[in-house]
């Protein structure tokens, strides 16, 4: 029974180290990338780190302000994020706890919005920000984020699962007001669900490339994503460069996430004491 | 619980650990100069060719006289380098350079036309698209500002690619993008018995030659060495040297194609190429290893080649493909609407002067798009890779031999699909007649107002 | 009664910003599009009324069902692997046992991080015909004794498609289902253990069920996203005889390569009519289970 358990035991482990590994192979690949010369990006399998990252990043900093972009990018992204949340929370609440007329058919219709391709709405979006004047600025980017139906769906779901009715109903009783029950007492139980939620909104806006290239003019406004898919141009292909700005903006994401990664589990914690 | 969040916060660290003890010991920045890219870093830094003294006195009589704002929109950083060197000469003049990624600078392009607002004076177009641009009436008409006067010294193919279908003058590129079989010496000399140009130009002069050529190097290796890369690389080849594919509204295949199909499985089936993708690693490695022998490639790709630490100075030679050839090409036109036509008719100007095209030629080795700049330069031009060949001959050779055709808006996309569907017959060895059929559902699908028979 | 209609109308309020974001700027492109699909549009002339025209060539568009069956073949192949990967493995990741939880979640993610330009590089080396590490491998241990030549067989370019896909989001269906897993409290669990429950009976009878709302969630924005699957099969090509090209790909060849935006609209309205369908289809059973 006891070695039974371990070989189980053993097995999971080892599972999970393989699933591990094929997880951090390109990863890997992209960073031992940056080091090395273009030629060799092009024509070898790359296993050990070159010499080359300084070369390939002084070629990208001359070429493009990468730094500019890094925290146009941070401001675009954390602000994006934190409205795209809590519109996101409140939405989902709104449509779980609240008994409203027509309920059903608008939350299809928030579906609805999902299942449109958005491709080929950019001309549309485009003359749109264009006739009220916002084109070059962030604000196309910050009204995105009032319509995030995936947000909306995943927050009422969690709202459905993981907040029972009566923890809103004994609030009332005592006395809450509704926009203090969400902040007070919903938001704060909602934590993996914001954490989660917040971890793909940020990789989401972190790596949005259409909508900024289509909307910015201005070099130094631009975002992260243009600036490193800029270095790439018809007549060279600078694989070199190009990785390093990659590896520029991963890092973020990793830190990011790990914080994050750790607000998914607190976040429960919290909620299950005052549960 | 706590201490567990540090393993992704550590792995990361790991990673730039790993990052930074890679750069250790390598701080020579050898290519820190401003605005350069990979192509011009690793192309060969050429002799200075000499400027013409014609050309570049009669443009700078009155330089003081500009002045104003420029916005030019590209996907092609050179652009950058051009801009200073204008203002430069006009320091009245601020030019501004945005640019976009390459892949999605049409959609950018053609998304800002559509609104009419916020649009630069200036634009790039590539010639993979400049079809679908050049009857439209978002470009000024450079004809009716004088323009045929600075191209009447071009490479014919070079300006001809920048009229509409009413034959005016719509953009200009400043540079020729010739292609040519590059090789190493050393592998030349060992499997064809030479490493001069024109000698092995002619054992390659028609297409039966090559393959005949072809089977002799892979036999000599032992199956290890190809004579080209891939027989892919015809389409390239042939896709200048062919009537186009839209004539009278109407599907056109011309019958070279039949032939030239033919060739390509024969290459295929005698193992004459290594079957390796244009630009890709494997062709990159063959290149510069040798395991194939002769290379098509244009002239604006030896970025490719590698020459860490100079190790290919003066190792390769370039010679002359069955037809002459040509990849690529950046064209500049003016937005019609646009309030400084003028200052961007002088933008347009300095680009197509032989001042600037020599300047090019010398700092980063792209072709120029004036014949008489190759004319001035012939026998002083000298390029890191080739050694003592001369370099601009054959190209000039193959510049002025092409035919000039105006693009139209459906050539590049029905290359494509042939590529597609020959590409995949030369593999599955199917019918010339299926490969049509397939091609033509295609067409038709693609373009439902084209007359396919 | 009073009071009820009141919090009601606070739903409203919730609620709102989505709609007023959407009308402000989310409605007009969607209705541009569909305007667009009823003209004739190159780009560059005035769009031109035809009618329903893009629709009559739609339904006689061959190419867009082929596409239609190559986007469901890909998506099954790479939905079901995905959804039992991340669900073992954020059972898995549940367990108390399991040493360094927070290493393995964050590296199990990390394929959703990296970009398509990567993933295009990384598999064509891996993949190529002549050069690839696979074939290399494959050839050395004696398996094979030409190269396979991957990209030119349908089902091969299908699997490794939907692999690319199944690799890059089963760790961002493991973040929700470890949410998922957290929002049930520990009392649930421990109640059933002293009950003498075992582990497979735990997980059936009772956290499934506590995860449907999450599953659900899952499922329908696998369909939704599935059914719009673009940059994994888009660096890889349209695949022998257009094997791998799928419904978005084909909207973007037909809009932004061939710049037929006019009859590109019509395709996203197409995509739309039958993304809904499996959407309602995946509800309607999700529903019969229960």
């Amino acid at each position: 029974m006891r070695s039974g358990y371990t070989h189980t035991k053993a097995v999971l482990y080892l599972l999970l180290a393989a699933v591990a590994f094929v997880c951090l192979v390109p990863f890997y690949s992209m960073m031992i990338t940056s080091t090395h010369a273009n030629s060799d990006i092009a024509s070898k399998l790359l296993l050990w780190p070159g010499t080359e990252l300084a070369n390939n990043y002084e070629r990208l900093v001359a070429s493009v302000n990468i730094w500019r972009g890094f925290f146009n990018t941070v401001f675009l992204a954390v602000t994006g994020t934190a409205l795209s949340v809590y519109f996101a929370a409140a939405a989902g609440f709104g449509f779980s706890k609240y008994r409203f007329r027509y309920r059903g058919f608008l939350f299809l219709f928030v579906l609805g919005t999902m299942m449109i391709p958005g491709q080929l709405g950019i001309i549309g979006f485009f003359k749109v920000m264009s006739m009220l004047h916002l084109t070059d600025t962030y604000w196309p980017m910050l009204l995105q984020t009032l319509y995030d139906a995936f947000g909306i769906f995943l927050m009422r779901q969690f709202a459905d699962a993981s907040i029972p009715d009566e923890i809103v109903e004994s609030a009332r009783i005592d006395g809450c007001g509704e926009f203090r029950i969400f902040h007070r007492i919903v938001l704060p139980l909602m934590g993996p669900a914001i954490a989660t939620l917040a971890i793909f909104t940020f990789i989401g806006k972190w790596n949005d490339f259409l909508t900024p290239m289509i909307i910015l003019f201005d070099n130094d406004k631009q975002t992260l994503p243009v600036m490193i898919a800029s270095v790439k141009s018809a007549f060279s292909s600078d694989f070199g460069a190009q990785y390093v700005g990659i590896a520029i903006s991963v890092i973020p994401l990793l830190v990011f996430f790990a914080v994050m990664s750790k607000q998914i589990i607190s976040g429960v914690a919290a909620g299950a004491v005052k549960g | 619980m706590k201490r567990k969040s540090w393993l992704p916060v550590s792995l990361a660290l790991i990673l730039i650990l790993t990052l930074l003890s890679a750069c250790g010991g390598n701080n020579n920045g050898v290519n820190a100069s401003p605005s350069s890219s990979a192509s011009d870093s690793a192309s060969p830094s050429a002799s200075e060719p000499a400027a013409s003294p014609s050309a570049s006195s009669s443009e700078s009589a009155s330089p003081s006289a500009l002045s104003g704002k420029l916005v030019i929109w590209t996907f092609f950083d050179q652009v950058n380098d051009m801009a200073a060197k204008f203002m430069e000469k006009n320091p009245g003049v601020k030019v501004e350079v945005k640019m976009f990624p390459g892949d999605q600078y049409q959609t950018k392009l053609l998304t800002a036309l559509q609104s009419g607002k916020d649009l630069p004076d200036i634009f790039d177009l590539e010639r993979g698209y400049i079809g679908k641009f050049i009857d439209s009436k978002f470009l000024a008409d450079l004809s009716a500002m004088g323009a045929e006067d600075l191209v009447k010294d071009y490479v014919p193919y070079v300006q001809g690619l920048g009229r509409s279908s009413d034959g005016k003058l719509k953009a200009i590129s400043d540079h020729s993008s010739p292609g040519g079989f590059w090789y190493l010496k050393e592998t030349a000399k060992k499997y064809l018995g030479t490493d001069d140009a024109a000698q092995i130009g002619a054992m390659v002069s028609d297409w039966d030659k090559l393959v005949e050529t072809g089977k002799k190097v892979y036999d000599q290796s032992g199956g290890k060495v190809h004579l080209i890369e891939n027989a892919g690389d015809l389409f390239d080849i042939m896709a200048y040297n062919t009537e186009p594919w839209v004539k009278d509204g109407a599907l056109n295949i011309d019958p070279k194609w039949k032939d030239t199909y033919e060739v390509q499985k024969k290459i295929r089936e005698n193992n004459v190429d290594a079957k390796l993708e244009f630009m890709s690693a494997g062709w990159g490695t063959a290149l510069n290893s040798g395991t194939v022998v002769l290379t098509s490639m244009p002239a604006w790709a030896g970025f490719m080649v590698d020459n860490k630490d100079d190790k290919a100075v003066g190792k390769f030679g370039v010679a002359p493909t069955p037809l002459g050839f040509y990849t690529g090409g950046t064209y500049r036109g003016i937005y019609d609407k646009s309030p400084n036509k003028e200052l961007a008719y002088e933008f347009i100007k300095y680009i197509a002067s032989s001042e600037w095209q020599t300047y090019n030629l010398g700092k980063t080795g792209n072709m120029p798009g004036l014949a008489t700049v190759y004319q001035d330069n012939m026998d002083s031009f000298k390029s890191n890779f080739f050694g003592d060949q001369n370099i601009l001959k054959p190209y000039y050779d193959t510049v002025t031999k092409l035919p000039a055709l105006s693009a139209d808006k459906y050539g590049e996309e029905i290359l494509s699909l042939w590529r597609k569907s020959a590409g995949q017959g030369i593999t599955n060895k199917t019918d010339y007649d299926k490969v049509v059929a397939s091609f033509k559902k295609e067409v038709k699908n693609a373009f439902p107002e084209l007359k396919v028979d | 009664m009073n009071t009820k209609i009141n919090k009601s109308f606070y739903g409203y309020i919730f609620i709102a910003p989505f709609f007023i974001g959407f009308l402000l700027i989310g409605l007009a492109p969607i209705l541009y599009t569909f305007y667009l699909s009823l003209t004739k549009w190159d780009g560059f002339s005035d769009p031109v009324y035809v009618g329903a025209a893009n629709y009559t060539r739609l339904i006689h568009d061959s190419f867009f069902f082929q596409t239609i069956g190559s986007t469901l073949i890909i998506w099954v192949m790479a939905i079901i692997p995905q959804i039992l990967l991340a669900l073992g493995l954020a059972l898995i990741l549940n367990e108390r046992f399991v040493r360094g939880k927070h290493f393995f979640r964050a590296v199990f993610y990390f394929p959703h991080i990296v970009t398509p330009v990567t993933l295009g590089v990384l598999f064509s080396l891996m993949f190529d015909w002549q050069t690839g590490s696979i074939n290399k491998v494959l050839m050395n241990i004696g398996l094979v004794d030409d190269p396979v030549n991957w990209f030119n067989n349908p089902w091969w370019s299908r699997i490794i498609v939907a692999g690319v896909i199944c690799w890059q989001y089963f760790g961002f269906n493991l973040i929700i289902f470890i949410a998922g897993l957290q929002g049930i409290s520990k009392e649930v669990y421990e109640a059933a253990e002293v009950d003498g429950a075992t582990k497979p009976i735990i997980i059936r009878h009772i956290i499934l069920p506590l995860l449907r709302p999450v599953m659900l969630f899952t499922f329908i924005t696998s369909v939704i996203g599935g059914l719009q699957l673009f940059d994994a099969p888009l660096m890889l090509g349209d695949g022998p005889g257009n094997s791998t090209r799928t419904m978005i790909m084909y909207l973007y060849e037909t809009a932004f390569k061939n710049f037929d935006y006019s009859y590109g609209s019509a395709i996203a309205y197409g995509i739309f009519i039958v993304v809904m369908f499996f959407t309602a289809i995946t509800t309607l059973a999700t529903r019969t289970k229960e």
